[in-house]
């Protein structure tokens, strides 16, 4: 089960709003590579994983995507504080406005909501880890996309360190992979799917 | 004036907290997949240590961080800020 902890796992301290900005950055909270994403897909793969080691990967790496959720969340948060309808009009932010005010949605930047279609949980363990590794390169490169537009170094640090995250998270992915395939038929990786087979598997021992 | 002497107070104590937890959170993550690295497991006991020390005067000091929190000042739980507010700005 999860405990939340009244704190963010790094700081946001944003002075000055930028709801342009603001248009950007929410699509790492609702969007096809968001954290929102992340958790669910890394929560949900935990279910059909064969290994513990993988089940502890995934549930840890899952927990700390939703902590991530809430910084991008705080970064909407402040930079849509207390504006005004002209700063509103004028960042072009009138279209999420009107449906969300300044509350925090999941959209994507484009104004996509968040779509399950996005992630995938295949229940095939190299699959599934594979579909991971991509995952956070994606959210790198998303990270990287929202740093060419950001002036503000408020913004940039808990981006960065965001950013970071996903190369670390990649790694671990990574010797999740090697873990599996370590337990897996050097000749042959595919020959069953050690998420779904393991009954096989143990008859034919 | 005082009041935001004690913000600044248990704004530092938390960032230092925050910043042990971190590395807990990596080295506990990277022991899922390294899990006989003793050098990294003794790491992160001491650094529990040291942030369980941090954690109970932050506490007894300005109220709960968990829901688990031993004599939880109920009022405390409540109170603002929460994390995603800048009390700064």
């Amino acid at each position: 089960m999860w405990v939340y902890e009244k704190r963010l796992e790094y700081p946001v301290k944003i002075a000055n709003t930028n709801p342009k900005l603001a248009k950007i950055i929410i699509t790492q909270y609702g969007g096809p590579d968001g954290e929102l994403g992340a958790s669910l897909r890394y929560l949900s793969q935990r279910y059909s994983m064969p290994y513990p080691e993988l089940k502890a990967i995934l549930t840890d790496i899952g927990t700390e995507e939703l902590a991530h959720l809430e910084m991008i969340g705080a970064i909407v948060y402040q930079l849509t504080k207390n504006l005004t309808p002209e700063e509103i009009k004028q960042a072009g932010f009138q279209d999420y406005f009107v449906d969300h005010t300044t509350g925090v949605y999941p959209n994507s930047a484009s104004g996509v909501p968040y779509n399950a279609l996005s992630m995938q949980v295949k229940g095939d363990t190299i699959t599934d880890l594979h579909e991971n590794m991509a995952a956070e390169q994606k959210a790198r490169t998303t990270y990287d996309n929202i740093l060419r537009f950001c002036d503000d170094p408020d913004v940039k640090d808990p981006i960065k360190f965001l950013r970071e995250r996903e190369i670390v998270h990649y790694q671990r992915f990574g010797e999740a992979l090697r873990i599996a395939t370590d337990k897996l038929d050097s000749k042959n990786f595919y020959a069953f799917n050690p998420s779904f087979d393991r009954k096989t598997m143990q008859k034919n021992k | 004036m005082k009041e935001r002497q004690t913000m600044n107070n248990a704004g530092k104590l938390l960032r230092e907290i925050s910043e042990y937890e971190f590395l807990i959170l990596e080295l506990h993550i990277y022991l899922n997949s390294h899990p006989y690295d003793e050098k990294i497991a003794k790491t992160l006991d001491e650094y529990s240590t040291k942030v369980q020390k941090l954690v109970k005067e932050y506490e007894e000091k300005f109220g709960p961080i968990m829901q688990t929190s031993m004599k939880a000042n109920r009022w405390a739980w409540i109170a603002n800020p929460w994390p995603w507010e800048n009390e700064e700005a």
